[in-house]
């Protein structure tokens, strides 16, 4: 652009090099898309913040609150969908078959023992003994092992964390992550006929996921 | 290797929400680059981010598809960016500043990374009013216009703080590189 003029030609170039904007690893992309994806359970709020030039002084305070007070029914709203999900599950009308049926009756390929990295098993969910906050961070260790054997491409490895979510926290809070890992960890392992019948019950369960074309395009799978 | 499909077909998105967060998708790396050229650190960025996908979706409707959308984006960054760095303080150490000691390094991936990681470490020298000036016009090439509208100041600020953030872009590179030079 002809405005650059002015810099010296090694600025210049510093400029040019980031002026292409790098891709987020895929793990990061999938999180915020996942949890813009939940955000969207709440209903919008009626006050509009248009970045326009009258509002600039109090546009951030407003912001922040607004923020805050989104956030924070996110979550509420979060918990409150999934307690009434799993107290009764059967009002969901020509429900598919749960995807969690898929994976363990796996004889051909055992996945290794990796019980000691799971965190110590805690009663089955709603336990009084788990207040939400604790729940949460049980899931996400329990998904963040999943995630990372998947990332490292230890597709058996990811398995045993995943069934140990399902059985915890069917309709947790991370359900949709927990099946998207699923259906990865199993095309990733070739056992392509459980993971197409993972990924159709992701698509029954999920329709609007925004992991959705992830998981009906898996990576081929390695030999 | 062609990747394997395992699902027939997938329906569009039609509703607000799923064209807001079709946008978001779509402008990811856009977004977190941004609030990192902006001053959010690696470990708040997904934060932010998730702000940013707040205030859109209530702003959606406001948003007139006729015009890029990165602008806007940017008017959202930020504006959220300012709101964090008030509450928090300025950050005080980039991850990478001493990124110009291996001078002979032979892997291109690694100069690219540290030539960025300079980028981002100088910018984050500029006050962030001019900076966000700069980062518009000179790496997302907005034109001038369509920059003061994005941050609701007029034409004449947007080029003065121009000049300046270039003087002091050129003066932060000077300073973080001056052992080699």
């Amino acid at each position: 652009m002809g405005t650059r003029s002015p810099l010296p030609p090694d600025v210049n170039a510093l400029l040019d090099l980031e002026r292409v904007i790098p891709p987020l690893p895929a793990a990061q992309r999938a999180r915020a898309m996942a949890r813009a994806q939940a955000s969207l359970a709440t209903p919008v709020a009626t006050t509009t913040v248009p970045p326009g030039a009258a509002q600039r002084t109090r546009w951030p305070a407003m912001a922040a609150a607004a923020a805050l007070v989104l956030s924070v029914a996110v979550a509420a709203a979060a918990y409150g969908i999934h307690a009434r999900r799993a107290s009764k599950p059967a009002t969901r009308p020509a429900a598919p078959a749960p995807v969690n049926q898929v994976v363990p009756k796996a004889p051909a390929a055992p996945p290794p023992a990796v019980e000691n990295l799971l965190p110590a098993p805690v009663p089955a969910v709603g336990s009084p003994t788990l207040s939400p906050a604790e729940a949460a961070s049980a899931e996400l260790r329990l998904l963040r092992l999943a995630r990372v054997a998947v990332a490292r491409g230890d597709f058996a490895d990811a398995l045993p964390p995943i069934a140990e979510h399902t059985r915890r926290f069917r309709y947790g809070r991370l359900a949709e992550e927990r099946e998207a890992l699923r259906v990865k960890a199993l095309a990733g392992l070739g056992r392509t006929e459980e993971a197409r019948r993972a990924a159709a019950a992701f698509q029954a369960r999920f329709p609007r996921s925004v992991l959705l074309p992830a998981v009906g395009q898996m990576p081929a799978s390695r030999p | 290797m062609s990747p394997l499909s395992l699902l027939p077909s997938l329906p569009p998105r039609v509703t607000a929400d799923g064209a807001c967060l079709d946008a978001f998708q779509r402008e990811l790396d856009y977004i977190f680059r941004t609030l990192r050229r902006l001053g959010t650190s690696a470990s708040e960025v997904e934060d932010l981010a998730q702000e940013l996908f707040l205030v859109l979706r209530r702003s959606w409707s406001q948003y007139d598809p006729g015009r890029p959308l990165r602008p806007y984006l940017f008017g959202i960054a930020f504006r959220i960016a300012s709101v964090h760095r008030r509450k928090h303080g300025r950050e005080v150490a980039f991850e990478m500043v001493e990124v110009i000691d291996s001078g002979t390094g032979p892997d291109d991936a690694l100069q690219t990374k540290q030539a960025r990681a300079l980028l981002l470490a100088a910018l984050e020298q500029i006050p962030l009013l001019r900076r966000a000036v700069l980062v518009m016009h000179d790496l997302d090439d907005v034109p001038v216009g369509d920059v003061a509208s994005a941050l609701g100041i007029p034409r004449f600020t947007v080029y003065s703080r121009l000049r300046k953030a270039r003087r002091e872009l050129h003066t932060a590179v000077r300073r973080l590189t001056k052992a080699e030079i």
